[in-house]
């Protein structure tokens, strides 16, 4: 066990933390530099073109180091976005080190702070890693001195690098064998493996990622899942390379890979432990936790005659993201569609993007909500994220909101916006203390639903981007939700209603109905737009009727002309969707849908 | 007066020939009863030469007896009083003045050669000259101008007492000079609701002064005075066009439905398809019952005596009531149409001021599916 060591690459986003583990794979010589292709663990498209890694990737590398050894590197990759925090912490668990990597201009971030907490509280040794030191604003001084003071960590272990540029991969490599512990465990124990992660493969199904503590694995072994009390037959077990490498047998302290014949990720947890049938491990690895959804958003095929394509389509991302759920859903102005759970806002961005770009779909979203829980007259409790079916005021007791602990770091002279961001988004308990000179960490506990409104956006904006924004979820609170419908000529538009803090209701009420005013086209007759709570009316916008359309020459009888005209207006008539008898066109959704503030200067 | 360029030989001599060749495809036995030069500038043909192409019509179609009526639209800068007797003499009953406006500001923005006193000049002329129907044509919404601007200009064209006016409202469509001004933001149409102010200004004003409108850009003193010709555009009386672009319509028979045919639209094409011995034909279209209910409800929308419900129905099979009950029932409370019973009980659709301003959308909004 001595020649393994198990460590993961953590980062703020954009730190380079996909570049660093690019050179690491290609100087262990684990890949061809002709085959090599920039972030190779980023493997999706959209993690390349965003520069965060949303699935995580785990791959072995051979190094021989300077005493002359080959050690086995097992690189856990993890997720770069904090609505993946519960795969992050299973990819931690399975490692015994970790690299904390400082962009050498940008210094520590929050996400740097809250990653070193994680890694720690899973007691993981970690040395810092400068990377970016290539760059002319790069200010490995004063980087240095914020490992000391904001990361507690001793700057002089720290390892300056370019993963761009190649430089320091060696000493880092080195540091990985020299200052990393090997992993532990007993070989001849009960089998006790971590499931850390799943992949999916169209030719072998469910590829599942585990990290040894106790004991062997070998095909073809029955193996139990303990959580979720399944039983498969082991096919066959390996090393993650680039490829997948079959070895006859994987022992503790080992990162591998597991086949077992099943034919998707559903139903598998991550997490999850596994151990063998005959001869189970008397507990399972700790600190399991259910993946939970917490943002849900209904989703609608732009063209009602692509909900097939988009059932398909979720079925197959389903496949190899197990954090999704959904379930069918429908509405009066949108038609079929599904009403779907996310991890975070970014992963509801991240499904969305796939669907759209690798399945061809256009979507409608409906405002994404919080879970509600919701205790009735009769002290029954309720679940509620979906403003359709939120029961009616008079018989609601009580209503609790989802809240979050807000770690904001930001240079000092954005304090005073943050705070008052902060405070307008309903935050409570919000306090900030002094990191390095002129940087700031404000903390606060926030409702979620307040975040999930354009917050990350806001935050960018006032803090003119230097703004870096982290979070936990923390518990239930008592709340003052109403729901806010949407009203088109008396009539309701379900899939634009939503569930807001009464503070709220008004200003989000009059933002819908003005764009609602300004992206459906002048008909024939008035449209009232109304916001209303319950039979309240809250907002209002009017559209006048159009008053003269018609084209002045209508003779010499080219009247075919004329007909055409008119048959393309039916068409595009026909995409609308109506409501009463008003005709909206989805670009109107899209436009009221989205939480960004880009087209209001329209 | 006028040289006999090679160019306008040529082009006459085209259309003399493709008179014999759509006569001898022209299948419908109905004699024609109205003859219409227009569309571009027929005024600049010398009366022989329009005289050339009547001929050759008489010889090849089925005039009706004694003479059908003949309408000629013509520029300013060629009507003169020797003109006019000319035109008489072929037989002219109508004659469309194509006079734009009587402001110079104007007339030189539209790019026109005569002045605001020439086009009253003309005006007098043609009135003395003993047509029929005498139209004097404008066109609004001419950038900058107001209302009172533009009832200046309705104030000088009834001044004249023509038996006939029409309105357009300046468009600008993208291939053409205005169009490519338009684009360089240096000429816009007026913004809606300053059209919708000029446009019921137009029918009000005319409607006070005796000339009320019949379409939407059309007016005349009396119905006799209205153009017998372009009506045929609007109810679906075949008509048949000769020359560059011009429309053709026949109406179904037993072996075919309803056919709407045009030219070639350049004149060099034309002129070489004809030249070559073709008909100078460039597409065509087959029309069902419900392209012809589409242009009928379309088309009546913009007609004071509005659309023949029951006609409607018995030559198309749609019962457009029946099928919009709920839209009907808006418009008519929006006041934008009435339902209106004729003399022998006949019932009409028919718009209103306001419905006629917005007629392209209406006839959108109505459902035409036809009866399974």
């Amino acid at each position: 066990m001595d020649h393994i060591r198990n460590f993961c690459i953590i980062a703020h986003i954009d730190h380079g933390k996909s570049t660093l583990a690019d050179r690491l794979i290609q100087r262990c010589g684990a890949v061809e530099d002709r085959e090599f292709r920039d972030q190779i663990l980023d493997s999706m498209d959209l993690e390349r073109e965003r520069g965060i890694t949303i699935k995580a990737n785990t791959v072995t590398l051979p190094y021989t180091a300077r005493d002359g050894k080959t050690y086995e590197l097992n690189l856990i990759d993890t997720p770069g976005h904090v609505d993946f925090s519960h795969e992050v912490r299973r990819s931690l668990m399975s490692c015994e080190g970790a690299l904390l990597v400082v962009d050498a201009s940008q210094g520590v971030e929050a996400q740097t702070v809250a990653n070193l907490y994680l890694a720690t509280e899973f007691g993981l040794t970690v040395v810092p890693v400068i990377n970016k030191i290539d760059l002319p604003s790069a200010e490995v001084d004063r980087v240095m001195e914020e490992i000391d003071r904001d990361l507690g960590l001793d700057p002089f272990e720290s390892i300056q690098v370019s993963a761009k540029m190649g430089t320091g991969i060696d000493d880092l490599l080195e540091a990985i064998v020299t200052k990393l512990p090997p992993p532990k465990g007993d070989p001849e124990a009960p089998l006790k493996a971590l499931l850390f992660d799943a992949q999916y493969d169209s030719y072998r199904g469910a590829v599942l990622l585990v990290r040894l503590f106790d004991g062997k694995l070998k095909a073809p072994t029955r193996v139990r899942l303990m959580h979720s009390d399944a039983e498969h037959k082991v096919e066959e077990v390996g090393n993650q390379t680039l490829k997948r490498v079959p070895v006859p047998q994987l022992s503790a302290g080992e990162v591998g890979y597991v086949l077992a014949g099943m034919k998707s990720l559903a139903g598998l947890a991550i997490g999850d432990t596994l151990t063998e049938a005959d001869r189970p491990a008397a507990e399972p690895v700790p600190g399991y936790r259910e993946a939970k959804p917490v943002v849900f958003s209904s989703m609608y095929p732009m063209d009602t005659n692509d909900y097939e394509d988009l059932t398909k389509a979720l079925e197959k991302l389903k496949l190899n993201d197990a954090s999704l759920v959904y379930e069918k859903d429908s509405s009066a102005a949108l038609g079929f569609g599904f009403r779907c759970g996310f991890l975070g806002l970014l992963h509801l961005d991240v499904v969305q993007e796939r669907l759209e770009r690798e399945y061809d779909l256009s979507l409608i979203l409906s405002a994404p909500s919080v879970r509600y829980r919701i205790v009735l007259n009769n002290d029954k409790e309720v679940w509620i994220d979906n403003p359709t079916f939120y029961p009616d005021p008079a018989q609601i007791k009580e209503a609790y909101e989802p809240y979050i602990k807000a770690a904001i770091m930001t240079p000092e002279r954005y304090l005073g916006a943050v705070m008052e961001l902060c405070r307008e988004r309903r935050g409570v308990e919000t306090t900030y203390h002094f990191l390095a000179a002129g940087r700031m960490e404000v903390t606060s506990q926030l409702p979620l639903a307040e975040v999930l409104f354009d917050f990350y956006d806001r935050l960018k904006s006032i803090t003119q981007g230097y703004g870096s924004f982290d979070y936990e979820m923390l518990d239930y609170r008592l709340g003052d939700m109403v729901k806010v419908d949407i009203l088109v000529n008396g009539e309701k538009v379900d899939a634009l209603s939503q569930l807001v803090h009464r503070e709220f209701s008004r200003p989000r009420a009059l933002r819908y109905t003005e764009r609602l005013a300004k992206k459906i086209p002048r008909q024939q007759f008035k449209i009232a737009i109304q916001g209303a709570i319950g039979g309240q009316i809250i907002a209002r916008s009017t559209i006048n009727p159009f008053r003269k359309d018609v084209t002045a020459k209508c003779y010499g009888g080219d009247i075919s002309r004329k007909r055409k005209l008119l048959e393309k207006q039916k068409e595009g008539k026909k995409k609308m969707k109506m409501v009463g008898n008003v005709e909206i066109p989805q670009s109107a959704f899209v436009s009221v849908l989205k939480t960004e503030d880009d087209d209001d200067d329209e | 007066m006028r040289s006999a360029s090679a160019a306008r030989l040529r082009f006459v001599s085209r259309l003399v020939e493709e008179v014999a060749l759509a006569a001898a495809e022209w299948r419908d036995p109905r004699p024609f009863d109205t003859v219409y030069f227009g569309g571009g500038t027929p005024s600049q043909l010398s009366a022989e030469e329009l005289g050339r192409v009547l001929d050759a019509c008489r010889a090849h179609l089925t005039f009706e007896t004694p003479a059908p009526w003949v309408f000629l639209e013509a520029n300013p800068e060629d009507v003169t009083a020797e003109a006019c007797a000319a035109w008489r003499a072929l037989g002219v009953r109508t004659l469309s003045l194509g006079v734009q406006s009587f402001s110079d500001e104007t007339l030189r923005f539209l790019g026109r050669r005569h002045s605001g006193r020439q086009a009253r000049a003309v005006g007098e002329t043609a009135l003395a000259a003993g047509f029929d129907t005498v139209s004097i044509d404008l066109i609004f919404g001419v950038r900058g101008q107001t209302a009172d601007d533009w009832r200046r200009e309705l104030e000088a064209a009834v001044a004249l007492a023509p038996q006939h006016v029409s309105c357009y409202q300046l468009t600008i469509h993208p291939d053409t000079r205005f169009g490519v001004q338009a684009k360089h933001g240096q000429l816009s149409e007026l913004p809606e609701d300053d059209q919708a102010t000029l446009f019921e200004l137009t029918h009000r004003f005319l409607a006070d002064a005796g000339w009320p409108a019949y379409e939407v850009s059309n007016f005349a003193r009396g119905p006799a005075h209205q153009s017998r010709h372009n009506r045929k555009y609007w109810d679906h009386t075949p008509y048949l066009g000769l020359g560059p672009s011009a429309h053709s319509l026949a109406a179904a028979d037993a072996s075919s439905p309803a056919r709407r045919w045009w030219n070639e639209r350049g004149t060099p094409r034309w002129e070489k398809r004809l030249a070559a011995g073709e008909r100078p034909i460039e597409a065509q279209e087959l029309l069902g019952p419900k392209d012809l209910a589409a242009e009928a409800l379309l088309l009546g929308l913009r007609t004071t005596d509005g659309l023949d419900l029951d006609g409607l129905r018995a030559r198309y099979g749609v019962d457009l009531l029946a099928a919009n009950d709920t839209l009907v029932a808006r418009l008519v409370d929006e006041g934008h149409v009435v339902v209106r019973a004729d003399a022998e009980g006949g019932r009409w659709l028919v718009p209103t001021l306001s419905g006629m301003a917005v007629a392209d959308g209406l006839a959108a909004a109505f459902d035409l599916s036809l009866p399974n």
